[in-house]
């Protein structure tokens, strides 16, 4: 199922079964980096692809880590239970702080950078938390909720950022993608629980996953009907991505955008990387 | 042969037929203590929840019944289990069908109930055994990818009658019923957490 507004269509794919570069057991996370390189979690490494999808470099990520992201000065984020740890961008640790409360260890499920912020969202209280390089938090996001934080009965959230720095979030109980400035103020919200029109989320928690196009569009991913929309700067749908590109059983699909628009989704059930461009 | 020798070799015969049998007595004592004290249960692994616990029990109203493990329940709003989220919404777009239908499954708010918008609320939700019928359905649907997989059928020892061969064994092609010690599995979870309330 695709609407008119746009087309994407797979353009190249990433870590496939019988090449060099195949995830054996696990891919939880994928990033993309300064001039389109796409960094990749899984097997217990973080792997750096080439544009011809070689992978230049790779090194060992620490135990449990659970996501990545990088950072516009090139460095790596790796979140995993209670802690964020940094990497250089050829893969030597340079830093780290623990994420969450005393006591309360976040269960941290994305994490992002925007300006000197690092941000990280945290499944376990249902919130994302802002700190400073170093690691002491400066903030919360999502707390201003009716309910104090947000809905996620699948225990995880997702976090992007815009161009101009607004924090997009995924709500999956409430069914909506939320956006929040840094101090925590809601901006926005988007989606809603619908079983027949295709803009509408179905399922108990949706989206699970997304991420936001240099252009304003914010691409969401959907698990039960395992597919990825696109919404426009003014929220309406331009297109869909359908589930016949990821399996059925996948309850998450990484995203990434680059520079050039290009959907980067990563199926953690097929353990492959597809990368979706207009057509 | 002398005397002293046959006397030591029949009591040598002697101590060992006693011995064996003395081994063989503890052993049939064991093995009977141990099948006395295991009981049918559901390997949740090996359960396709196909509606044969329902239908071949001994029992009228089976002893297998749906059980929700809190831990790993997302006390969803829209729960997939619960309601069929195929069905007509209602006025606050929330879908009007039940899963159920025996109406088994009930839910109550967690915390203050948000009257204006049921997406703020989370929901705790239990088995009515008294209406169960183990028939699989709530399985099926809490299974990912749709819901978080903590609905599961189990044998509730207060309702089986431990047969000697149990029919549901007898008729589950996935060979799902499997002996365990007693009690059974780890304790059941009776009640709900107010965790994520």
């Amino acid at each position: 199922m695709e609407t008119e507004a746009r087309r994407y269509t797979p353009v190249a794919t990433l870590a496939g079964r019988g090449t060099a570069a195949e995830f054996k057991r696990s891919l939880s996370g994928v990033a993309v980096g300064a001039g389109r390189v796409i960094h990749a979690l899984g097997d217990g490494e973080v792997r750096v692809f080439d544009a011809n999808g070689g992978v230049t470099r790779a090194w060992k990520a620490p135990e449990q880590a659970a996501c990545l992201t990088v950072a516009p000065d090139g460095r790596v984020l790796i979140g995993l239970p209670g802690r964020v740890e940094i990497f250089s961008a050829t893969g030597s640790r340079v830093g780290g702080f623990a994420a969450g409360q005393a006591g309360e260890p976040a269960d941290v499920t994305a994490v992002k950078v925007v300006r000197d912020n690092v941000l990280v969202a945290d499944a376990n209280a249902r919130l994302v938390r802002r700190y400073d390089a170093t690691g002491v938090e400066r903030g919360l996001i999502g707390n201003r909720h009716k309910t104090g934080s947000f809905m996620l009965p699948n225990g995880s959230l997702d976090i992007d950022v815009d161009a101009a720095g607004a924090v997009y979030a995924t709500d999956t109980g409430r069914h909506q993608v939320t956006s929040w400035t840094l101090d925590g103020a809601p901006i926005a919200a988007f989606g809603k629980f619908g079983q027949t029109r295709p803009e509408d989320f179905v399922g108990c928690c949706n989206p699970v996953n997304l991420a936001v196009a240099p252009d304003g569009c914010v691409v969401t991913a959907e698990k039960v009907a395992a597919r990825v929309k696109v919404f426009g700067p003014d929220r309406a749908l331009l297109a869909v991505i359908g589930k016949e590109h990821f399996d059925p059983m996948c309850i998450h699909i990484h995203l990434a955008v680059d520079l050039n628009g290009r959907i980067v989704a990563a199926d953690p059930v097929r353990r492959t990387i597809t990368i979706f461009g207009r057509s | 042969m002398s005397e002293t020798s046959t006397r030591r070799k029949f009591i040598d015969t002697t101590c060992r037929v006693v011995g064996f049998a003395a081994l063989g007595g503890i052993g049939t004592i064991l093995t009977t203590r141990a099948s006395a004290h295991a009981v049918f249960q559901v390997d949740s692994l090996k359960c396709t929840s196909c509606d044969l616990c329902r239908t071949s029990c001994v029992l009228s109203l089976s002893a297998v019944k749906a059980v929700n493990e809190f831990s790993k329940c997302g006390y969803c709003m829209l729960c997939p289990a619960y309601m069929d989220v195929t069905s007509a919404p209602d006025e606050k777009g929330v879908p009007s069908g039940r899963v159920c239908p025996q109406d088994a499954i009930k839910r109550r708010v967690v915390g203050k109930e948000d009257l204006d918008d049921p997406n703020n609320n989370y929901y705790e939700y239990t088995v009515d055994e008294a209406r169960c019928t183990g028939c699989g359905k709530c399985i099926k649907a809490c299974k990912p990818p749709f819901g978080n997989g903590s609905l599961r059928l189990e044998i509730r020892y207060d309702r089986c009658v431990t047969c000697n061969e149990c029919s549901i064994q007898i008729a589950c092609p996935e060979s799902a019923i499997v002996r365990v010690p007693a009690p059974g599995l780890s304790p059941l979870v009776t009640h709900g957490e107010t965790a994520n309330g």
